[in-house]
């Protein structure tokens, strides 16, 4: 009976101590289990207050409680901040940041319920404060599997302000690369295009989505635009050389199709991975250009000036210098003094209508240029271009063809006058002694349209987009030794462009040799001619059957 | 030498689909376990798939992983092994061989029903009932989650629920099933808008809100594979 009591006793004992062995077990899964999730959490990255987030979530479940914050050190040492709250809120409010970790300790030793752990306390420190609000005691399972953890979160934290300041970094560089005006491009080892930035996909007219995984001949179209041949691709260069081009000139292809005139430097790019996902990664030689079309010009205007100045300054100087040392070293009869005096001041005249010239195209540049705008009467400029012409003594080569009612411009006068000089001053030089040079105007929508017809050699097609260009002269006038320095059209451009109008070039519309100068300018706003009796351009037939006037 | 495994044969097959309708042996529960391996290894893109948005992307994978090895362990069980006793070693198998939190967290599920099981040859409905419940509050507890979390507990919670209710209304096991996965699909449904609590998703956020869960979706598969649908 005493056995039987005693064994029955003792099976109670082992079966009570074989429940205990299994919720042990059960337990410890449980926080094995638990640990798993924490390091599975901790491992999968993302910014320090998401991790700060996901963490004092993790927290406030394992030690059932209802809330909870993290405070996470500064590298230097400076304080902990706070980065993350979650739950039920805090009983008092968090301090956002604090001193350190027994600053931290004594505050939550005052919070009700509270309780502190210390998660890590080498850099980055760690302090996570918990709060239940019926003050019961957290599951000490639970802040066991968080301690556990400490070392793994403390490399999570590091890792995830490594990658938050790399990640400012390549924002911060991408911000670089795409924000400035120069072309960025770069290549992989079989020079097929993985970055082209904004500035580029504006120089060269295309996506940089489509950009990628071309070429970089297709994209830049330099051999197309005789820019330089595929063997002589600086990028292929830097490559195989592995020596940087600090500077080099080439053209590619612009979005219209015509070259652009570039510059810039050529580097290589330190292999990281050549089978890397991203291909950004395969980047092997990089390319930085400006478009320098604008310098170009700038040159070319300067070379123009200076060729100019030297050829039309020099010429009548040395005429000048020639006839003043006859004059004084020769004793001439006062007639020919006078001849020469006479011919001193035509060539003093050629000279100051040079340097007021280049005046002008100086003014010019400026921009904007001012304008006096006025309503102005487009015969009473024609008229006053007449008294200039008959002064000189050539007024019946003129034919004006002008209809009556003409509506008044809305101009600068003096400028509009200046241009009307040129044009028809260009047309008697070109043309024949006796060439006629015909001046007609129409009306067209709000703008008067003018032409001014010459009998001249005309200019040929492929020179006329040029003659307007500063200092350009065409191959055949340049032939004909008449002197000339190429800004008169430029100048009678900008002024008409600056009245909002446009100058063309054409041939004449009659079909006669010569050529005829186009150009608008703006009739004062609300006077234009109502449709009914709208004057269309009709050049082609008044010119034609020219009035004598 | 391993017996055949019971869902190679069409017989063995409608004998345990008969046998679903009143009571579960061991044979039918085989044949459950089978139809799992098959449902799963048909959804396992589309479970990696979610499981891409939400996690790290090998669900699917995981699973037919887990499911070949329960393939091979049924094999190796002798036939007079219960139900109860297999639901245990599917469990452990689960955890050895399926990555992940969803090892752990079905493997648990499968060893509180084996456990609950105990060692009867043929399983009623109130004891499937129990079963279901076992393993509903077994997953809970390790997993640290309550329905609502955005897990696979969304899914089984409100089947084990809705089971109990129906056998406790007199209802036979294959009515059960029927209305246990109606309120288990309802629950994976509703996890697209929650905001997700538990595992890697909850790294999300607010983000995780408008995908499925892809436990809570592989939950409803193997309830349909193991209620015979």
């Amino acid at each position: 009976m005493t056995d039987r009591a005693a064994l029955l006793a003792r099976i109670e004992t082992l079966e009570r101590e074989s429940r205990r062995a299994f919720d042990d077990a059960q337990r410890e899964a449980d926080a094995l289990f638990a640990q798993y999730q924490l390091s599975q959490l901790v491992a999968s990255g993302g910014s320090p207050g998401d991790l700060a987030r996901s963490v004092a979530l993790e927290a406030v479940r394992l030690a059932a409680v209802d809330g909870g914050a993290l405070w996470l050190g500064t590298p230097d040492g400076s304080g902990l901040h706070l980065m993350a709250a979650v739950g039920t809120p805090a009983p008092t409010e968090l301090p956002a940041s604090i001193e350190d970790l027994d600053d931290g300790r004594l505050w939550a030793a005052g919070l009700s319920g509270g309780r502190a752990v210390v998660v890590a306390d080498e850099t980055p420190v760690i302090l996570l404060c918990l709060w239940a609000i019926d003050a019961r005691t957290p599951d000490p399972d639970g802040i066991r599997v968080i301690q556990l953890a400490r070392h793994e979160l403390t490399v999570a934290f590091q890792g995830a302000s490594l990658r938050e300041a790399l990640e400012r970094e390549r924002q911060e560089l991408t911000a670089v690369v795409s924000g400035t005006t120069d072309l960025i491009l770069q290549v992989d080892s079989a020079q097929r295009v993985v970055r082209l930035n904004p500035a580029g996909e504006r120089l060269l007219g295309v996506n940089a989505a489509d950009a990628l995984g071309r070429t970089c001949a297709e994209v830049l179209g330099c051999e197309v635009v005789g820019g330089h041949g595929s063997s002589a691709c600086p990028l292929a260069e830097v490559m195989l050389t592995g020596r940087p081009v600090a500077y080099r000139e080439t053209a590619v292809r612009g979005p219209d199709g015509a070259p652009v005139r570039v510059a810039g430097g050529y580097s290589t790019v330190a292999p990281m991975a050549s089978d890397a996902d991203d291909p950004l990664e395969r980047a092997m030689a990089t390319a930085i250009l400006r478009d320098i079309s604008a310098v170009r010009a700038l040159e070319e205007l300067r070379e123009g000036f200076v060729a100019t100045v030297s050829h039309e300054l020099r010429t009548p100087l040395s005429l000048i210098r020639g006839y003043t040392e006859t004059l004084l070293h020769l004793e001439l009869e006062p007639a020919e003094q006078r001849a020469y005096l006479e011919r001193i001041d035509e060539v003093t005249g050629r000279l100051a209508a040079l340097v007021g010239q280049i005046l002008d195209v100086t003014h010019l540049q400026a921009d904007p240029l001012i304008l006096e705008r006025a309503p102005v009467l487009f015969a009473s400029l024609v008229n006053r271009l007449r008294g200039d012409l008959e002064a000189s003594g050539r007024p019946d080569r003129l034919v004006v063809d002008l209809p009556d009612d003409l509506p008044p411009l809305e101009v600068d006068g003096p400028r509009v006058g200046q241009i009307l000089e040129n044009l028809v001053g260009n047309a008697f030089k070109y043309g024949p002694p006796e060439g006629l040079v015909t001046l007609g105007a129409a009306v067209d929508g709000e703008w008067l349209a003018v032409a001014v017809d010459d009998e001249g050699v005309g200019i040929p097609a492929t020179e006329r987009p040029l003659v307007t260009e500063p200092f350009h002269r065409a191959w055949n006038v340049r032939e004909s030794r008449i002197p000339g320095t190429g800004l008169g059209l430029y100048i009678s451009r900008r002024l008409v462009e600056a009245h909002g109008g446009r100058l063309r070039l054409e041939d004449r519309p009659d079909g006669h040799a010569g050529t005829r100068v186009a150009f608008t300018l703006p009739l004062l706003r609300g006077r234009q001619v109502p449709p009914g009796r709208r004057r269309l351009p009709t050049k082609a037939s008044t010119l034609h059957e020219p009035k004598r006037a | 030498m391993p017996p055949p495994s019971p869902a190679a044969s069409p017989a063995t097959v409608s004998a345990a689909r008969a046998a679903v309708a009143t009571s579960v042996d061991a044979v039918a529960l085989r044949a459950g376990l089978a139809r799992c391996g098959r449902i799963v290894a048909r959804h396992q893109r589309e479970l990696t798939r979610l499981d891409t948005i939400l996690g790290d992307g090998d669900h699917g994978d995981n699973l037919v992983i887990g499911f070949r090895a329960i393939d091979d362990l049924l094999a190796d069980l002798p036939p007079e092994t219960t139900p109860g006793e297999i639901l245990r070693a599917v469990g452990h198998r689960l955890v050895a061989a399926v990555g992940g939190a969803s090892g752990p967290l079905y493997g648990t599920a499968c060893i509180e029903a084996g456990f609950r099981g105990g060692d009867a040859t043929v399983l009623d409905g109130p004891t499937v009932a129990a079963m279901l419940e076992a393993a509903a509050g077994g997953l809970a507890r390790r997993g640290r989650c309550q329905p609502g979390d955005k897990t696979i507990l969304d899914t089984l919670a409100p089947a084990a629920v809705a089971f109990r209710r129906a056998i406790d209304q007199g209802a036979r096991p294959a009515a059960a099933w029927g209305g246990a996965i109606g309120e288990g699909r309802r629950g994976m449904r509703s996890t697209r808008d929650l905001v997700a609590r538990r595992g890697l998703a909850m790294r999300l956020g607010d983000r995780s809100v408008g995908h499925r869960d892809p436990g809570a979706v592989s939950c409803l598969l193997l309830l349909c594979a193991l209620g015979g649908r």
